[in-house]
Order: structure tokens, then sequence, then C-alpha cells
């Protein structure tokens, strides 16, 4: 599914490049649940928004589903964020003047999805993740957890193939992260979403098959969970 | 989606309810004042444009050497008809000289505005009575009066029948028929109060006679300006033929030229365009305090854009194209400029009385024509996108990657922007305090300078029976001074109120000059307190003031360089009168001209009849006077003396500084709108700056920085963009001010003063609204502000 051939990532700053990436060759097939892991500052987020196509590395192939990222136009690429790929990130970014129904239901909207439909969709994940009783409370009404579990069905709702989380659990206590891990398992199991995390836990990478160790933007480890 | 929104967006608001307010509130201010200068541009521009054949009417007029004037001989319009055949129409008018009686058996009114119009002239321009047009029969006058004239003579006519009045003093006898009453059309440069209509006017009158208005209404697509070649052309060889150019003179002197029926109300060649640059520097203020107000839209959608910027980065990773994110806060921005023109029209509405009476205007904004109706969608689609564009863009703009990372700020670059937009807003606020402060000092000097007459406690007294010889005038004179109170009684045929007077060559020790003349009776410069700097006054005791004295003005004879004017004789209409005094200049005609070199003699057989008595009165005594007057003015002035009316001097006098004063109010209102709004962005932009460094305050405070120290911090950024807008708008209101005083033949210099105080007012404006900000941050407690990281 994503095909990452010799990617370099720097910033030329004053002349001076200061790398963030270098010459990361990875592929990652359709349905792994992969979690990164490095010191702060290895290049963990930079990899991932490379991935999600939020940021261009400076060298390198980036093929997506066997497309070419590189060469893709932005409408492409905002077909792949309607379709595709479905974003988690750790300060859950909801959109503070929505309810949660509103903040899950806003992807749909981009996919013009009818509105019976919507609302199905909506009902039914609200229901999965048992929070049809808060669907019309605000954000900043919701603990963590429970923000990030939005988050999560907001990223679901739209059926993505991929999930992409930059530290899901990073503000969340152990309980709830743990909730947040089954979640992911599940879905990767269940519904064969391929997902990629960055996390700093041990514990929370061992729920995926795979984990990528990064540190000075060089790939150091590549092993599979058994 | 639009739904969903709709919805963030008024959550948004309603959680930014006071920035949102003055924001909203600003605007409607702003957009109050631009629309009635829309409207009031509106209708000066569209005297007459009703009329269908408005783009082909044109005035006949000419041009002498050194003066332009609008009046033509009669024969000249007949001539032009018979010579051109794309001239499909020609009307003459001619304009009734003075205020006329006009009585039935039961009450009477003054007709102030007499019109004759031929009946071409009725058709060109739509005069059209109650009751239809109709064709006057031979030399029949059809006699109109305007519908409340009509009304108060007649209260309780119903029919249609023509009644029978009595004009001008009832005494005279003079009997005339009014056919009915006619509604004159306020929006078109043709006014009257009463009108005739006739066939034809100034038949008997030659070459000689330029008393009347010539319009002529040509073929769609005609080629103006070689029919303009042909008329002038066709003017010369009439004057040739009808022998009006003397032996040695050239006719090519004074030309025809045509003026269009569309620059007659605010630029006609013969007269003074001042009306139009009023009202394209009205249009360009209320453009820029729109434009302030957009600029302050602007500035605080900028500033909160990182509140914003979150709800971008998720946005576009959901999929949504930049477009509809911009039309999204294009749509939010239409929103509130939308409350604010409905908020506007209300404030404009309320304002409007006051506004109208400003400019002698009937404006109303449920008046189809004033073209608000199609123009305010525009206005709105306007602001919305000067207010909005920006801001929609850099929110539109943010690269998710950038945004989502958290600790998001904006850039560098947008602040930089924001803070020249604050320094353009206060440049306009300070250049209308400036300007105001500097209009309130000429005023004030035109006020409390010696105008060299007084016009105070004179009664100016309507009167239509020619005092021309100052001995018809002596039993008039003789009979108001018995009057206790009354201290001096004169006739002119010109009252100091900057009507213009007559002109005519003399000669003094061989040189010739043009000057003005007044012609007046004894007693002229008493009545009107006028000092004489040297010889004497006319007066009775010496026989020959009546026949050949003359008394100069000082700048006549300054024109002429006489050294011991007295006892010099001067020449003028075959008569060679001896100077016998001479008197400090007066500004009879306000301090925009300078004084006329003017002769004043008693008598001028190339003068115009006195008529204007002017009657200096006792302060004590006025009332008194005015009652007697009014009772005994039958007696007094025998031919004339059915109605007595009256005006006092100093209003009349007073009327020439009416347009500097409707300019010093609208330059208040301007100033204090723009001061307004800039105060409100600044207050709202203030808040913004404040909030975004509370942490960064409470930090200091830590360390020790005491409050005054924080206060100096927030305030210097803003000083410094208050003290640049100052240093940008100096010399522009230096320039500007200067071009305006220019106007004046009587100005003072530019005082500093006032660009002291408006750096001064607003500096302490902007301290003053940016500490109430501050205080809130600097009261707060430094842990609280700390303890959300
Ligand atoms: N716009 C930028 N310009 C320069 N350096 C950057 C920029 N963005 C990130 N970096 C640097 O790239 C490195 C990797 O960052 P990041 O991928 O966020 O690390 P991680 O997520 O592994 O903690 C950091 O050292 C950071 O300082
Ligand atoms: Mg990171």
């Amino acid at each position: 599914m994503i095909e990452l051939k010799n990617i370099e990532k720097y910033y030329a700053n004053k002349g001076v490049k200061s790398y963030i990436l270098r010459h990361v060759t990875t592929s990652i097939k359709q349905g792994e649940f992969v979690s990164i892991m490095g010191p702060s500052g290895a290049g963990k987020s930079t990899l991932l928004n490379i991935l999600g196509m939020l940021e261009e590395p400076t060298y390198g192939e980036y093929h997506f589903m066997g497309e070419d990222v590189t060469a893709m136009k932005e409408r492409q690429r905002i077909e792949l964020y309607r379709n595709h790929i479905g974003f988690v990130f750790q300060a859950y970014h909801l959109i503070d003047e929505m309810t949660v129904a509103e903040n899950i239901e806003a992807p749909l909207l981009y996919k013009k999805i009818p509105g019976a439909e919507r609302k199905s969709r909506i009902a039914d994940i609200l229901d999965r993740f048992n929070m049809v009783a808060k669907k019309d409370l605000f954000p900043n009404q919701l603990s963590g957890g429970q923000q990030q579990l939005v988050g999560i069905a907001r990223a679901l709702v739209a059926q993505p193939s991929i999930i992409l989380a930059d530290e899901p659990t990073g503000n969340l206590q152990s309980a709830q992260a743990e909730q947040i891990m089954d979640l992911f398992k599940k879905l990767n199991q269940e519904e064969n979403i391929t997902i990629l995390q960055v996390t700093h836990s041990e514990k929370n990478a061992q729920y995926g098959n795979r984990i990528l160790t990064i540190e000075d933007g060089v790939i150091k480890e590549d092993v599979t969970v058994k | 989606m639009f739904k969903l929104n709709l919805k963030i967006a008024l959550r948004n608001l309603w959680r930014n309810i006071g920035i949102t307010s003055i924001n909203v509130g600003g605007l409607a201010v702003a957009l109050a004042a631009f629309m009635l200068l829309m409207m009031y541009f509106t209708y000066e521009t569209s005297f007459d444009k009703k009329n269908p054949n408005f783009d082909n009417i044109y005035i006949v007029g000419r041009t002498f050497p050194d003066f332009k004037t609008n009046y033509t001989p009669p024969p000249f319009g007949k001539a032009i008809k018979e010579n051109f055949s794309e001239v499909v129409a020609v009307g003459k008018m001619k304009k009734g000289g003075f205020e006329l009686a006009v009585s039935s058996h039961t009450s009477t009114v003054f007709t102030k505005q007499q019109l004759f119009v031929e009946y071409e002239a009725a058709k060109m321009f739509n005069i059209i009575p109650e009751g239809g047009l109709k064709k006057p029969n031979g030399n029949e006058f059809l006699y109109y009066l305007s519908k409340p004239y009509m009304q108060t003579l007649f209260p309780n006519k119903k029919d249609t029948k023509p009644e029978m009045v009595s004009i001008g003093s009832r005494s005279a006898e003079q009997f005339g028929e009014v056919r009915g009453s006619i509604v004159p059309d306020s929006h078109s440069n043709i006014s009257f109060d009463a009108v005739s209509i006739v066939n034809e006017i100034g038949t008997g009158e030659s070459y000689g006679h330029p008393n009347y208005f010539t319009y002529i209404q040509v073929k769609p697509g005609t080629d103006i300006a070689s029919l303009e070649l042909k008329i002038n052309n066709l003017y010369h060889s009439e004057l040739t033929k009808n022998g009006m150019v003397d032996e040695g003179e050239d006719v090519t002197e004074t030309n025809a030229f045509l003026d269009p029926l569309k620059n007659q109300h605010l630029k006609p060649k013969a007269g003074s365009d001042a009306n139009y640059k009023v009202l394209i520097a009205l249009s360009v203020l209320g453009f820029l305090i729109l434009v302030i107000a957009c600029i302050n839209f602007t500035n605080l959608s900028i500033a909160q854009a990182a509140k914003r910027a979150k709800e971008v980065g998720v946005k576009k990773v959901m999929g949504a194209y930049r477009f509809q994110l911009t039309i999204q806060f294009l749509i939010e921005i239409l929103m509130q400029c939308l409350v604010a023109t409905v908020l506007g029209l209300i404030i404009a509405e309320i304002v409007l009385p006051k506004f109208n009476s400003l400019f002698l205007v009937h404006l109303s904004i449920w008046n189809k024509e004033n073209g608000l109706i199609w123009q305010l969608p525009v206005i709105l689609l306007f602001i919305t996108l000067i207010a909005g564009i920006y801001p929609a863009m850099v929110l539109s703009g943010f690269k998710p990657a950038a945004v989502l990372k958290g600790n998001f700020q904006t850039s560098r670059q947008s602040y930089w922007l924001r803070n020249s937009l604050l320094v353009v807003q206060f440049s306009i606020a300070v250049i209308f305090i400036t300007g105001l402060l500097i209009i309130n000092s000429q005023l004030k000097y035109m006020r409390t300078q010696d105008v060299g007459f007084n016009p105070e406690q004179v009664v100016y007294v309507k009167n239509l029976v020619y005092y021309t010889k100052p001995e018809v005038f002596a039993p008039v004179r003789e009979k108001i001074m018995k009057i206790p109170g009354v201290k001096a009684v004169t006739v002119a045929n010109a009252i100091p109120d900057g009507s213009g007077m007559g002109g005519n060559g003399y000669t003094v020790e061989g040189k010739q000059h043009s000057l003005s003349f007044l012609d007046v009776d004894y007693d002229y410069f008493e009545t009107l307190n006028i000092k004489l700097k040297e010889g004497r006054a006319f007066s009775t005791s010496f026989q020959a003031d009546a026949v050949n004295s003359a008394i100069l003005n000082e700048a006549a004879v300054a024109k002429y360089g006489i050294q011991n004017p007295i006892g010099k004789t001067i020449r003028g209409c075959n008569i060679d009168y001896t100077i016998v005094g001479v008197i400090n200049d007066l500004k009879a005609e306000g301090f925009e001209k300078a004084v006329e070199p003017t002769i004043y003699a008693i008598n001028n057989p190339c003068g115009n009849p006195k008529t204007e008595i002017m009657v200096k009165v006792d302060e004590q005594r006025m009332a008194e006077v005015l009652a007697i007057l009014k009772s005994q003015w039958s007696d007094i002035n025998k031919r004339d003396g059915d109605n007595f009316r009256y005006h006092f001097l100093d209003e009349l006098y007073g009327k020439l500084f009416a347009k500097q004063e409707q300019l010093q109010s609208v330059f208040f209102a301007a100033a204090l709108l723009t001061i307004f709004i800039a105060i409100l962005g600044l207050f709202a932009f203030a808040k913004y700056i404040t909030n975004g460094r509370i942490k960064e305050i409470a930090v200091r405070k830590i360390l020790g920085a005491n409050d005054l120290q924080i206060f100096k911090l927030i305030n210097t950024s803003f000083f410094v963009m208050v003290m640049i807008a100052n240093l940008i708008s100096w010399p522009l209101a230096y320039i500007l001010t200067k071009k305006w005083l220019e106007t004046f033949a009587y100005r003072i210099e530019i005082p500093i003063l006032p660009f002291v105080l408006s750096a001064l007012i607003t500096i302490m404006l902007t301290i003053i609204t940016v500490t109430i900000q501050a205080n809130r941050a600097v009261r707060a407690n430094p842990v609280d502000a700390l303890k959300y990281e």
C-alpha cells in the first residue's frame, strides 16, 4: 500500500542543511499495524506527515496505492484524504465550535455523502463508541479520552483504508490509552484497516504487528511483533 | 455543509461577541455615513435625469473675454432653429427679477422665482401644470402658481376654473388670471414658484437684450462639437448683420457655446464648479470612512486567525478544498456585513433629518429614485470583498502540517500588515482632526475679523419702488426717521450680502480701469457704520453730492495709484465726479473674493435703480421700531406699502458663511466618525494583542516588573504607530488645508497648534484605550496565566 524509496528531508538554514530524515526506505502493506518509535526530535512526526502528504519530502519516491505521490495534483491528494486517509492527533484537534455529532459529520460533508446515510453512519459510530448520550456536547465538555474517541470516530466515519495517528495517547492516562489501543487493534483485525501510529510507549507499540525505530532520521530497527 | 458552517460561524461570532459587535457596529456606522453621502451624490448628479431628452438638451451660452454667461438675446434662439435641422426644438426662458406679491381677496403670497417659459421649453422640460400643458393662443400668458401658493390664496377652491388675482401692490391695480396650480419638480434645474407659459418671449427684443436662457434639443447622435462651431459662426454673422459690432471691434471677441443639461447643476461652463468639487470631496470622504471600517474588519479578522487555524487544518485533512474554506470565511464576513448594512440603514434613517437640514435637501431612504436598491447589494458585495478577501485567503491558506503541530503563531508578515493598516486608519483620523481644527480657526477668524461695516441692527426692507433720485426718497426717509429708535435710513441699488455689483470703466488722471459701482443715497455709510479713511461722507449740505460727488474705497484708490485722492476727478458714464472721500474696504462679498475696487455715488445714470432700503435701529428698540414700521408702512411707502417685509442684514450677510459652516459640520462628523471607528478597532486589536501576551506579562511580573513597566511595554508599539500616523498625515493635512485656505482671499496663516493638538488627541486616546485593555492582563494573577500550558 505504501512504498517509500530513499526518502530524504532537510531544512536549509543559512546554507546549512539540517537533515530530519535520511535514506528512509520501507514499505507498508494493507492491513498492517505499524508503530513508529524513537526519541524526541528523531523525525517520527515528519515521517508521518510525509506519509500523510502534509509535507513533501526533499528527495525520494513515495507511492501510495501504486500512485506516485510526488507527481500527484492537489485535487488527487484531496481525493485521497476524502476516501482513504484518516488522521488522529495527539491534541485531538476537534473543532471547538462543533458538537460531537457535528465533528463526526464534518468529513462526510466533504465526501458529499447524502444526509440520510450521514445520519445512519453517525448513529452507528456513536453507538459503537458508546457516545450516544454525548452527541450534543461540545469538545470542552468531554474528558481527554472521550475527545480522542471522537477524534478516532471522526477519522473512521469516512471509512478510510489507513489511519495515521501521531501519539494518539500522548495526552491520556493509561486506562484511557489502553481503551484507544484496543480499539485500534480491533479496527485493524476486524476491518483490515491499516494503522500507522507514532508512540513513545513500548506497551502501546506491542498492540501492533510491526515496530519501526527511528533515530536521527534513520530507520534503526524494523521488527515484527509476535 | 452550508448549515453546519453557518452554525460554526454563529457560534464563533457569539463566543467573540465583544469583538464581533465592535466590528459590525463600526462598519454599520461607516456604512450609514457612506449611504447618506451616496444618496446625496445620486441626488446631486441626477437633476433632470428623468427627462427623456436629458442627453439631448443643451443650453446656449456666450463667452466674453473675461467671463461666461448663459444669458442670450432672444433672436438668437430663433435663428438657431431656422438654420440647423439637427436642432429639433428651441425653447427660451426668462426669470422674473424680483419678489412679487400676488393677492386674492383673502390672502397674499410672494412669488420669489417667477419664470416666463416658452411653450416649446415647457414641453422640453416637462413643465406640466395640473390638468395638462395647454398651448397658449397668440400672445396669451398662461399663468400658474405653485400648489401651496394656490392653496393659500384659494383654500376652498375645488374646480379648475381660472381665478383673478392682483399682482404687485394692490394700489397699483394690476390684475391677472391664474390658470391653475403646478407642482414644480424640485429635482430639476428649472426651478420656479410661479410660471407663465407663452408662445414666444422677447418678441420685440434684439441682440442688445441678452436676458434670456436659450435651451435647444438636438437629434440623438448629433455631433455637438461641429454644431457648436456652426452655432458660433451663426452668432458672429447675426451680430454683424444686426449692427451689433462697432467699428474696429472684433466680432470673435464673444463666442457662443453649448453646455449640456447634465452639467448645469454641478459644473456649468457659465458658473462655478464649487458644488461639484464639494461633492467629489464628500464622496472621497464617505469612501475613506468606509475603507477605515473595512480595514478594521480585515485587521480584526486576521487578528483572530490563530483561533480558526486549527479548524482550517482539520478540515483540510478531511479533504476540504481551499476554495471551500475561502468561501466559508467570505460567507461569514458577508453575514456580518449584512447585519452591518441593516444596522447602517437604521442609523442612516435616524440621522437623515439632520443630514437633510444640513445639506438643504429632502432625501429619503425609502425612495426608489435614490438608487439604493441596486447600490446596496453592490456595496455589500464590495465591502465583503474588501474586508474579507485578505483574511479569507490568509485563513484558508494555512498549511495543516504547520497549524496542527500546536503552538501555532500567525506569521510576522500579517503582523506587519496589521500594523500598517492601523497606521493608515490613524493617519486618516489625524487628517480629519487637523482639517477640522484649521477650518475652525479660519471660521473663527472670519467671525472676529473687522469686515469694514456693521450689518447688525440693520433692517433691510423689501421694496419695488425706484428711489433712484434722492429727492424722491427724502420724504420716505423723513417719515422713517420720525420713528423713535431709528438711527439712520438709506437706499441703495444693492445690499452687502454677497450680491454682485455692476461694473463700468472709469478714468483718473488719464488711466482707465474697470470699477464696480454702487449707487447709494445719503446716510449710506452711517447706516452701515462704514469708516472713512479720508475726506467726508455724502451730505445734503453739499449740493454737488447729488450730482457728481464720488467716494472710492481703498482698493479703487490703490488700483489707480492716486496720491491725495480728495478733490481729484474721476470720469465715468459721461460724468466728471469729484472724489470727496475714501472709505475702508468692506468685505461685502465675504472672505473668498478680494474686495472689488468700487466707486460709490448718488448720481449714476449708468447704474441700476435704487430699491434696497436699509434702516439702522437702536438695539434696545428693535421690536418697537419693527412694529411701527409695519403699521405705518403703507403710509411711508405709498406705492408699494401693502406688505411690510424685512430681513435682518446680519442674517443675510451670515449666509455667505453658510457653506463654510456646512463644511465645518461635515468635517466635525467625519473626524468624530473616523476617530470612533479607529478607536473601536484599536480597542479590539489591543485586546487581542494583550491576550496574546498574557503569558509574557505573567512571566515578567514574576521576574519583578512593576505595573507601570508593563503598561509601558504594551503601549510602546501602539505609541510608535500613532506617531508614524501623525508624521505621515501632517504633510498631507498641511497640503489639503493650504489648498482649502487658498480659496479665501482673506485667510489665516496655517497654525501649528492643530498639528500638535491632533497628535496629542490621538496619542491620548490610544494610550487610554490600550491601557484599559492592558489593565486586565496586568491585574490577572500570574499563576493563573501560567497554569494552562
Ligand atoms: N519547519 C522546520 N524547520 C526546521 N526544523 C524543523 C522544522 N520542523 C521540524 N523541524 C525539526 O525536525 C526535527 C524532527 O522533528 P519531528 O519530526 O517533529 O520529531 P519527533 O516527532 O520525532 O519528535 C526536530 O529536530 C525539529 O526541530
Ligand atoms: Mg512528534
